[in-house]
């Protein structure tokens, strides 16, 4: 095993004087126990799957964050060169292309970051709180409350998520905040199940009970104890909730329901009337696709790395 | 398995109820009323009064609620306020094109989704197995509404092998009773017909098909894993069985449980999956038909063809559950 061998390696530097103590203190200093987030952190690097989506997201995340600093022009600046205000193929000075308003399609699509960002984080926020404290309260008081909000649950999972975006984008009506609102919608469910999912497998553990006999309250014990057990599970569906509220959002804004100005650059919106340019300038549509897709794909591969360096199965191997 | 069925056919009942009240209870759920939404720019109090008086919309909600149920009775949805023609009338001609794409997409799906998963898990750690996993990776990360411009874009703009719009061309000429356009093409004997339905089918099909291509493929796969291991199998295997016959009598139809289910599940997707497909192709179905209805405020149609495909949904997951109890005996007495 490795202590032997370092020990060994070691013994021979220092002239062969080892004690007993020290081959313990070296022994405990090389096999102690990583927390599950140390474990985990090693695991995900060396994923490469995991590694490339992290590079995505990066990438993601700062061209929308950094957007007037990444974008050459403005995502409403007409450019007026030449006397033309058309759309123009990939060249030099537009690396996109131009929109058929003339605006230049690269800043475009680097501001369009921002809101696919905004509105895919802002919605699975909205699910995220909402569902977890539905889920905490099933969970946690169980019973009658527990099979009206899960039958509920069910019923709002048992539509398909866009059909239940548009949806409630029918009620509402079409606009920015309507698609954030809907897509939240149908983020909440999910995290509704899992976290009730977590709290009934926590809630007769050991520990809880313990907890519980020597009276701390219910509230300290589902923080202090639930709460940061159920959160891994919680982190590896945000990160695929996110994946999947950018493509519905994408989805909304295609079918026109998204931000009603039609200047905005939004992916999804961006690619509405699209299909009849394909002849003629492809590269309107195809680009901020592939910039979806691009997005959309790093999360997802976050997603099933972090799945897997936080599925408890794996623990204390490798 | 009789049993089963009646008792879940009977809670249709309640269900078709529930579904109608949330209908009616959405319609008038929104922010400002209907009247008022429906006129938008142009609501002024005399209009608005004048809009709720011709839909009824002053009247007590029970009042209004009955009279909703006992029109829907008599297959009465109301007149759409875009086309003013009678909702019902529309339905009929929405409804087939929808199907028809979903069929022909689940067909797609399951006859290539099913040996592609069977031959990944036969071959699983080949580069084979590794290429399908990373497809369905980036398969679930398109969306559908790209993945069909993609379509279009390489297939009917470049190659020019394919149209790119609508069910038909106008240039063809027959009769649709059925309103299933391949049915009726072959109805009409009209061998020309026909091959140019199935061509305008084609690539929305195929667009409309790959995500639960993809999914298809890797359960199949999954489930195929599992039951290799089995100790059935290995009983098979030991006898003597031809690996054909292990394939087809064991290991297929015992990995077609779970399959199953997941077909079962597929028709969700597909129905948010038109949606967005019947846009990029001009497919006159019921996707564009709602989401022009949406833009347009038109509540008579959003209000029946909402509740026309609750119905089916719950219809279809219905027959679906029963389909699965017949394969599946352990599922009867649950």
């Amino acid at each position: 095993m490795h202590v032997s061998c370092v020990d060994s390696a070691f013994a021979a530097r220092e002239g062969g004087h080892i004690s007993v103590a020290q081959v313990e203190a070296r022994e405990v200093q090389l096999e102690a126990p990583s927390g599950l987030w140390n474990e985990a952190w090693r695991r995900l690097r060396r994923n490469p799957a995991a590694i490339v989506g992290f590079v995505l997201v990066s990438i993601f995340v700062v061209t929308a964050v950094f957007a007037p600093l990444v974008a050459p022009y403005g995502p409403l600046e007409q450019g007026l060169e030449g006397g033309r205000l058309d759309f123009a193929s990939p060249s030099w000075s537009h690396p996109f292309g131009l929109d058929p308003l003339g605006r230049d399609l690269f800043s475009r699509v680097v501001y369009g970051a921002r809101y696919s960002l905004l509105i895919g984080v802002v919605s699975v926020a909205i699910g995220l709180s909402i569902g977890m404290v539905i889920g905490a309260v099933a969970g946690y008081l169980g019973r009658w409350f527990d099979s009206v909000l899960m039958r509920l649950m069910d019923i709002m999972l048992a539509i398909p998520g866009l059909l239940l975006a548009i949806g409630i984008v029918a009620a509402l009506g079409p606009g920015l905040i309507q698609i954030m609102a809907a897509v939240g919608a149908t983020q909440i469910p999910i995290f509704a199940r899992l976290l009730r999912g977590s709290i009934l497998a926590t809630r007769e553990t050991d520990y809880v009970l313990a907890a519980r006999a020597v009276g701390v309250k219910g509230r300290r014990v589902l923080a202090s104890h639930i709460l940061p057990n159920s959160l891994s599970p919680v982190i590896v569906q945000g990160t695929l909730a996110l994946a999947t509220a950018i493509i519905d959002v994408a989805g909304l804004g295609f079918l026109g329901l998204g931000p009603q100005d039609p200047s905005t650059p939004e992916w999804g919106t961006m690619l509405t009337d699209t299909t009849r340019y394909l002849q003629t300038a492809p590269f309107l549509a195809l680009i901020p696709g592939a910039a979806i897709v691009v997005s959309v794909l790093g999360f997802n591969l976050i997603g099933d790395g972090l799945r897997e360096a936080l599925d408890p199965k794996f623990r204390g191997r490798a | 398995m009789l049993r089963f069925a009646v008792r879940r056919l009977l809670l249709l009942v309640p269900i078709l109820l529930g579904l109608s009240i949330l209908v009616f209870v959405w319609i008038r759920a929104l922010p400002g009323g209907p009247a008022q939404a429906l006129l938008g720019e142009r609501a002024t109090p005399e209009t608005v009064a004048q809009i709720e008086r011709q839909y009824g919309l002053d009247e007590p909600v029970h009042v209004q609620y009955w009279k909703y149920i006992q029109r829907t009775a008599e297959f009465d949805l109301g007149t759409s306020v875009t086309s003013r023609r009678p909702v019902k009338d529309e339905l009929a001609e929405r409804f087939p094109a929808t199907i028809e794409l979903s069929l022909a997409a689940m067909i797609f799906s399951v006859v290539f989704g099913i040996p592609l998963g069977f031959i990944a898990a036969k071959r699983y750690g080949t580069w084979l197995d590794h290429t399908s996993l990373v497809a369905s990776l980036i398969g679930i990360s398109i969306p559908i509404f790209f993945l069909a411009i993609l379509l279009k874009y390489v297939f009917a703009v470049k190659l020019g092998l394919l149209p790119t719009v609508g069910r038909a061309s106008v240039l063809i000429d027959f009769s649709h009773p059925t309103k299933f356009y391949v049915l009726d093409a072959i109805l009409a004997g009209n061998l020309e017909a026909l091959w140019d339905v199935l061509k305008h089918l084609i690539l929305p099909a195929v667009a409309l098909g790959s995500i639960p291509l993809a999914i298809i493929a890797r359960i199949t796969r999954a489930a195929v894993l599992d039951v290799q291991n089995e100790d059935y199998v290995r009983v098979a295997r030991a006898k003597g069985l031809a690996p054909r016959e292990v394939d087809t009598r064991h290991i297929l139809r015992n990995a077609l449980l779970p399959i199953m289910t997941i077909i079962g599940l597929q028709t969700g997707l597909l129905l948010s999956g038109a949606v967005l497909t019947e846009t990029v192709f001009a497919w006159p179905g019921m996707g564009t038909w709602l989401v022009g209805a949406i833009r347009a405020r038109d509540f008579p149609v959003l209000q029946g063809g909402i509740l026309f495909v609750a119905l089916v949904f719950v219809l279809v997951n219905l027959v679906v559950d029963l389909a699965y109890a017949l394969v599946n005996p352990r599922i009867r007495v649950s």
